[in-house]
């Protein structure tokens, strides 16, 4: 038994445990670190392995398409439409004769843009604006009021439908790679603002938050300082969910023609291009697109569900262990 | 008592909240670049003609003054009219919405009858082959594309086992469609006792009920297995335990307890389908009120998508009434 | 270990031999919350068991039930109830004992009596699991077992939800709940300490009344050493997972032999002089592993007690004690 188990354990007043006992992951740091740690917790739940595998593929996929890719995927070649998956096109040709494999491999170069950038700006302007309408709910009377129409407001966009929603924005700001982005990142915004209100209320009320209003550190101070390094977990933990969300969310936008337009490779436009020849037998140029498209999100929901079990200390600890009988 | 003064709170929030949604919806339709002078009367019409048009439909008025006389209309039941179909947008969404509800409804008890079940048995146990069944459904259904496995299903039962009748609309072509009374194919075939339009509308209903009741059992599915889990470890559970009550009572207890949280996500996503199965309805050409609305959006039809908006908002508001007075009856800490 | 046990001609009712149970972590080295602990319970018999919170109480509760919270684990050593090893009991059998012959009242009712059931429900549950009666039966049951809980207007409570009561009431509802099947054992789990003191000692009294009148044996599990003095048979010191000590009441409250039980008595008394001689200001932080647990706070440690650990063993006046240099006569 090492001592820093045996001090836990030791039900001693609680100054020298906290002296000697350290962060609880002690004994970790131990396992070679924290990319020791990291392995460690891959070998005790593979299928978080797999969610990282895939997502680093579709980010190969994405950087080096032009060598991976065997045709060009805007080239059409109308003498070889429709052929089925075969040595010459592994998964075939689709209605114009457009290599269907190097339209996957180039797909994740405008998937993930438009995913990753439409997160990253609904997190930037919804987590800090849940951090603030979080903290000064039930301050002075202004600030409640502000906190108060942020989250009426919130509820209202929330009750939009919202795939009709974030149809009429790029209708509204025009058919775009800019402006499909400004949809996702708005449709998305809401789920921040609230992950990060409800965290930081109750976070709001520690002691620790307390001491440092009492010590007339300023708002900035305690929101940058004490709040929001505490409250943020969740947030990077929907991060990696809301990708693979924002990633079918364009391919729908594509497949009711209000997306990424038609030869641009994007898996939701193959999709609906597709659409067509499946109703008459021909199904390569749909399913695999669709194939593709679901591997993506699936691997991307797994990074996020193992970031959740890794920001969490109580969970983490669990990871490994083995139920126990009895 | 208490509970009319439940609902009175309730209601009071509703109308901001509503009129807050016809105006966000109201302004963001305005913004859609198009013209519906120009659309309805074709690119030849004469410049006069034009702004008749636009004086008569009063284009021409100030966007605030347009949005009163939109409310103004809306309470007196009139959703204006819809270039595309010529017709007012009211009658149109009566016969569409019901349509939509119908699979939606259905698409919504295979994804309980699915989610439930599994979710509960799932969180009983750490391991085994049925929570790992439990774990790959629930991140499987969150990534594929509805669309998508709606085409697969197409694919397999209409295109090659011929099971399935062709994805176009709700009944065969050959099939006279029976008297509507509830607005439900199927209710209004028993209805009618006609039993070549009940079975010709539960063959279109099959495909388009399995894939949205496949996909949206995940989430009910994630729901349910959490909240019955954390519920099992909460403290009048480990009480339970200590009794020695039998396990299918504990459990029992665990699942009542879970109740509420499972009714809000499926109410939540009640609301969320009547949007979200827009384009399951578009691969089945359903004709159902989704289709309409992005036709709307796409067509800059203005007021079709604001009726759209503001039925699918109703219809969630009167479903999130009913769950709270669920909630009134399932927990008895709410009617102190 | 057979010498401290107390001097029966039956056989005992509870019998906890070299019982050692850890936490689990995935980061980091498991951690004791038990460490070679023997007790034995005779029919009838009363045992307080006293220990600050963190000292393993309630993780001995909760083995002795067979059910170790998760992550927890028995290592090795075992555990018998009349006869049988609660650990091997199949899932049904143990249900079968559990709240029928081995009940349990726990603290904070209010939280951990199902908040959608009422109180009535809630006892007939407990007596329908375990008996053959009907719903009405079940139901008379549980209003004798509230009037014998001495709840005012008990046919009006038995409709009560829990956020209704009181905490006093609620625990007398638990206490309701656990002798409703006139159970052969009562674990009471620090049963009383979230009560106001008046409302404490009423519902204490009750409680060893039920269980004496019912010729009940029990485990009163509490941090307050003063309460266990009043009615306990015999007294056990827990500490850092391992019982330091272990006497008959009279014999303990007359010499306490382990340091730590007159440091816990010295907090009670009001001689500051005797809580300073006591106490140790300055508390060693590198307490060794291999030497006695309690060492780093002790006052009268020695050289030696860093370096061995120390074994249960009976001093003349016949305790048991887990120290090298007990305090004798």
């Amino acid at each position: 038994m090492d001592q820093s188990a045996a001090l836990d354990a030791a039900p001693v007043a609680s100054a020298p445990a906290s002296l000697a006992g350290g962060p609880p992951g002690g004994a970790a740091r131990a396992r070679s670190g924290p990319v020791g740690f990291f392995l460690a917790v891959l070998r005790a739940r593979p299928m978080f392995a797999v969610g990282y595998i895939i997502v680093l593929l579709m980010i190969f996929a994405a950087l080096l398409a032009p060598w991976l890719a065997p045709y060009n995927p805007v080239t059409a070649a109308p003498d070889d439409y429709l052929q089925p998956p075969n040595a010459l096109h592994w998964l075939g040709t689709d209605a114009t004769g457009m290599d269907i494999l190097s339209r996957i491999l180039y797909a994740p170069r405008v998937d993930l843009t438009i995913a990753i950038l439409g997160t990253l700006i609904s997190s930037a302007i919804g987590a800090p604006l849940g951090a603030i309408v979080g903290y000064y709910e039930g301050r002075s009377a202004w600030r409640r009021a502000l906190s108060v129409l942020v989250m009426r407001a919130a509820d209202v966009l929330q009750a939009f439908p919202v795939f009709v929603f974030a149809i009429a924005l790029v209708a509204v700001f025009g058919q775009s790679l800019a402006s499909i982005i400004a949809a996702i990142a708005f449709v998305n915004i809401p789920i921040y603002l609230r992950l990060m209100r409800s965290q930081v209320l109750s976070i709001r009320g520690m002691r620790y938050v307390e001491a440092a209003f009492v010590a007339g550190a300023s708002d900035v101070a305690i929101l940058r300082r004490h709040i929001i390094p505490n409250a943020i977990a969740p947030a990077l933990a929907q991060l990696s969910v809301s990708v693979g969300w924002s990633v079918l969310l364009t391919s729908g936008l594509s497949f009711v023609g209000a997306g990424v337009v038609a030869p641009t490779p994007e898996w939701g436009s193959m999709i609906a291009t597709g659409f067509q020849n499946v109703t008459t037998g021909q199904w390569w140029p749909s399913v695999f697109p669709g194939i593709a498209l679901g591997i993506a999100v699936f691997g991307f929901a797994l990074v996020g569900s193992s970031i959740e079990v890794l920001a969490d200390p109580a969970q983490r600890r669990l990871v490994g262990v083995k139920h126990a009988a009895g | 008592m208490g509970l009319v003064r439940y609902i009175g709170r309730r209601l009071l929030f509703v109308a901001p909240q509503l009129l807050g949604i016809i105006m966000v919806s109201f302004f963001l339709v305005k913004l859609i670049p198009g013209d519906p002078a120009v659309l309805m009367m074709g690119p030849n019409a004469s410049q006069q003609a034009l702004d008749e048009l636009r004086e008569k439909l009063g284009l021409t008025l100030p966007l605030p003054q347009q949005f009163l006389h939109y409310i103004v209309n809306v309470v007196h039941g009139d959703l204006g009219t819809s270039w595309q179909t010529t017709r007012p947008v009211l009658d149109d969404l009566m016969d569409r919405f019901p349509a939509t509800l119908e699979l939606v409804t259905l698409a919504l008890l295979v994804a309980l009858l699915i989610g439930i079940p599994l979710g509960i048995v799932a969180a009983g146990r750490s391991r085994g082959p049925i929570r790992k069944l439990a774990d790959v459904y629930g991140l499987l259904a969150g990534a594929i594309p509805d669309f998508w496995l709606a085409l697969v299903f197409i694919y397999i039962f209409y295109s090659t086992l011929h099971i399935a009748p062709a994805p176009l609309g709700r009944l065969d072509l050959e099939v006279v469609a029976p008297p509507i009374v509830t607005g439900s194919m199927l209710l209004d075939s028993l209805i009618a006792g006609d039993f070549d339009a009940l079975w010709s509308s539960a063959s279109h209903l099959m495909l388009p009920v399995m894939t949205l009741g496949l996909v949206n059992a995940g989430p009910i599915l994630k729901m349910t297995q959490s909240t019955v889990e954390r519920t099992l470890s909460s403290d009048f559970i480990r009480y339970a335990e200590m009794c020695g009550l039998p396990k299918r009572t504990v459990m029992r207890q665990a699942v009542r307890a879970s109740l509420p949280s499972i009714i809000t996500i499926v109410s939540v996503l009640y609301g969320f389908l009547i949007g979200g199965a827009v384009l399951v309805e578009i691969v089945f050409s359903w004709g159902g009120a989704g289709q309409y609305a992005v036709q709307g959006v796409l067509n800059a039809d203005l007021n079709p998508v604001l009726g759209f908006v503001l039925f699918s908002a109703v219809f969630s508001l009167v479903v999130y009434l009913f769950v709270d007075l669920l909630y009134f009856v399932l927990d008895p800490r709410t009617r102190g | 270990m057979a010498d401290f046990q107390p001097a029966t001609e039956t056989a005992p009712l509870l019998r906890v031999e070299h019982l050692r149970v850890s936490y689990q972590s995935f980061e980091s080295a498991a951690v004791p919350a038990l460490r070679d602990i023997d007790l034995t319970i005779a029919p009838g018999e009363m045992v307080g068991l006293v220990g600050e919170s963190g000292a393993g109480k309630t993780t001995l509760a909760r083995s002795i039930m067979g059910l170790v919270p998760r992550p927890g684990r028995i290592d090795s050593g075992r555990i018998e109830f009349r006869g049988q090893v609660m650990a091997e009991l199949p899932d049904e059998e143990r249900r079968a004992i559990l709240g029928r012959h081995l009940a349990m009242v726990i603290p904070n009712p209010r939280s951990e009596l199902n908040p959608v059931l009422t109180v009535g429900q809630q006892i007939s549950n407990v007596v329908r699991a375990h008996s053959k009666l009907g719903a009405a039966e079940a139901r008379q049951t549980a209003l004798r077992m509230l009037e014998a809980v001495r709840i005012p207007d008990p046919g009006r409570r038995l409709n009560a939800y829990p956020h209704e009561l009181s905490g006093g009431m609620a625990q007398r509802v638990v206490i309701a709940v656990a002798l409703a099947c006139e159970p052969s054992f009562v674990i009471s789990d620090d049963a009383t300490s979230g009560l106001d003191v008046t409302v404490q000692a009423q519902v204490l009294e009750l409680l060893q009344d039920m269980v004496r009148s019912r010729g009940a044996s029990a485990l009163f599990i509490t941090r307050d050493i003063a309460i266990t003095a009043h009615f306990c048979d015999r007294i056990a010191i827990i500490y850092a997972g391992e019982i330091v000590e272990i006497a008959d009441t009279a014999a303990f409250f007359d010499r306490p032999a382990h340091p730590y039980s007159i440091m816990l008595l010295a907090a009670f008394s009001h001689s500051g002089d005797l809580r300073r001689r006591w106490t140790r200001t300055e508390i060693a932080v590198n307490g060794s592993a291999a030497g006695c647990a309690f060492a780093p706070r002790c006052v009268r440690r020695q050289p030696r007690c860093e370096a061995e650990h120390p074994a249960l063993r009976t001093t003349h006046s016949g305790h048991a004690v887990r120290c090298h240099f007990p305090v004798e006569g």
